[in-house]
């Protein structure tokens, strides 16, 4: 049972993979798959068949998926329009995601629902990336009316990596440029999701907060560590980061949706709450936490990995790290198996994976249970964790970033410990800013002197010879 | 009385040591202007100095062409140090756009 999800997890990738390099027909794979469940059916009782059939159903559920998602329905926008700036549309929808405002742009996600142009209108779906030249105060929700034409993302010459696969592994196939603010029209009713609305919400309650108590460098950081909004972190800072290899900690990741379980069930527990009840709560928060931080996939990994973890409390179930590993890979691939080729899903997994696997095979090896300082001990786990997680995302760093940074392990063992204590007080101050504002500032001087150590940190390790090299 | 854990513990522990820092800090910048320096960064962290910045290393940061960064690097020797970032506006491909991107990466000193 145990290593059920991780079977058909690696199945049901490895249909993705058959399926990216290899052309098939979407009704051949589902034809086949018609053929191995009836065989399925009929070797009920025979354990071993039964399994491998299993396993292949997995396979082509994988394959016919990703063939599923290379499909655009008939309506969808990008098969209605000209996309070469030819013509001027009139498009209906609302805002599907917060909008992004930089200096005097700003920018969002938009979900169609009509089309106009030329006094013909067709109902339609999908998503367009739309770019405005003006600061626009809008919201997730809005119901709009744009008025501008299409094109498609570019394709860059600096690298291998493109912004129009990007955007398309996201669903989105068409940009929209909007020049001036009478080319929005508001509407007036509501739409999306209220559960993501009140997540947004939120958001932007908790930014305020972190903004009011601490200067805009740190601010920004802190945002970044514990509400995942990267959106303010300066170019330097992101780039000084990418180059020593710890970027990984401005990404909200498992170890803050641990604190955010940890705080949720013990604030439960104090006013006295039954464990059932606590644990389903602790879900529930951990579901708001994902949509807060924008629900990306490291977030999404590690709060279906919570979840799945806790529910092994509540089934009395014992949860493997590898099953709920699987779990969570399963369950962003369904919804969207083009994810397979995103760098973060690879690297967020790739990274938990290694340290997984790698950590207590490396640590028996080098027989550190028997260190006898404590002091030295915890050191050379923490070494040892940094070595495991470089170790595993090295190879795909090096093929997407072309950039090697030997530093990393050194910078790790000095950065995360204060990483993890920022995250702790900025989870400390965003709480008692929101609760007792009074209190915040005895949080907020620590979490920005923090910061400022961790920055001068990571600009004085790459200046270290050799730290990095690009090739 | 509440049963608490010894993780429940050591959480309440870190809260009130982080909350008695801040506080020892606090106090310290009123008495030392100096000490502001220790949580407030130097914005040569975040930002590059246009006025420092060898041609290598602005080809280097990917934010402008070759033959811009050739022109900024040309109109700061023949003009001297930029005074102001608009300035920037004054070489030649460098527009309202590219200038608004550029104004995030750089400052001048």
């Amino acid at each position: 049972m145990k290593g059920l999800f991780v079977s058909a997890a690696i199945f049901y990738c490895l249909g993705i993979l058959l399926v990216n390099y290899i052309r098939v027909s979407f009704w051949l794979v589902a034809g086949l798959g018609a053929v191995v469940f009836t065989a399925a059916c009929l070797n009920f009782r025979q354990s071993r068949i039964f399994t491998v059939l299993v396993f292949l159903l997995a396979l082509l559920f994988g394959a016919l998926n990703m063939k599923n998602a290379f499909t655009l329905p008939r309506c969808h926008i990008r098969n209605l329009v000209h996309y070469n700036n030819k013509g001027s549309y009139s498009l209906s929808g609302y805002v599907d995601s917060q909008p992004v405002i930089k200096g005097k742009h700003s920018s969002f996600i938009f979900r169609a629902e009509e089309l106009q142009a030329d006094n013909f209108k067709w109902l339609c779906c999908g998503k367009v990336l739309v770019k405005l030249d003006f600061p626009e105060d809008l919201n997730y929700g809005d119901s709009l009316t744009l008025k501008g034409s299409f094109s498609r993302p570019y394709i860059s010459s600096f690298s291998s990596r493109s912004y129009r696969d990007y955007l398309s592994r996201q669903g989105i196939f068409l940009l929209m440029h909007i020049e001036n603010s009478l080319q929005v029209i508001p509407r007036e009713a509501k739409s999306g999701s209220r559960l993501i609305a009140f997540s947004l919400w939120l958001r932007a309650e908790l930014e305020q907060i972190i903004r009011r108590y601490l200067p805009d460098l740190p601010s920004a950081v802190l945002s970044a560590m514990v509400l995942g909004q990267k959106t303010t972190i300066p170019w330097l800072v992101n780039d000084y980061m990418v180059k020593s290899g710890t970027v990984h900690i401005l990404v909200v990741s498992g170890f803050n949706v641990g604190i955010v379980a940890f705080i949720t069930n013990l604030l439960l527990k104090i006013i006295r709450i039954r464990r059932k009840t606590r644990i389903i709560l602790v879900i529930a928060c951990l579901l708001i936490y994902c949509f807060i931080t924008g629900a990306s996939n490291p977030v999404i990994r590690a709060t279906v990995m919570g979840v799945v973890f806790l529910s092994g409390y509540l089934l009395k179930r014992e949860a493997d790290v590898y099953g709920c590993l699987a779990c969570a890979a399963l369950f962003i691939l369904i919804i969207n198996p083009r994810q397979l080729f995103d760098v973060g899903f690879q690297l967020s997994f790739a990274s938990v994976l290694a340290i997984v696997y790698l950590y207590p095979k490396i640590k028996s090896f080098l027989r550190l249970n028997k260190c006898k300082s404590k002091v030295l001990r915890f050191i050379s786990e923490s070494c040892l964790v940094s070595l495991c997680a470089w170790l595993g995302t090295m190879g795909i760093i090096a093929y997407n970033f072309r950039i090697v940074t030997p530093v990393t392990v050194l910078a790790n063992i000095l950065i995360v410990p204060l990483a993890t204590l920022i995250t702790l007080s900025g989870f400390s101050l965003v709480l008692c800013g929101y609760f007792c504002p009074f209190l915040g500032g005895a949080f907020s001087t620590t979490a920005a002197m923090l910061i400022t150590l961790l920055l001068n940190i990571n600009a004085a390790m790459i200046k270290i010879p050799g730290a990095y090299f690009y090739f | 009385m509440l049963n608490l854990t010894p993780e429940e513990k050591r959480a309440a522990l870190f809260l009130l040591i982080i909350a008695f820092c801040g506080i020892t800090l606090n106090n310290l910048v009123k008495l030392n202007c100096g000490a502001k320096k220790l949580f407030c960064p130097q914005v040569s962290l975040a930002r590059i100095n246009l006025n420092k910045i060898s041609l290598e290393e602005l080809v280097k940061t990917r934010c402008l062409p070759l033959k811009a960064s050739q022109r900024v690097i040309a109109y700061r020797q023949q003009q001297g140090n930029f005074s102001s970032l608009e300035e920037l506006k004054k070489v030649k491909g460098i527009g309202e756009k590219r200038y608004e991107k550029l104004k995030e990466i750089f400052f001048v000193e």
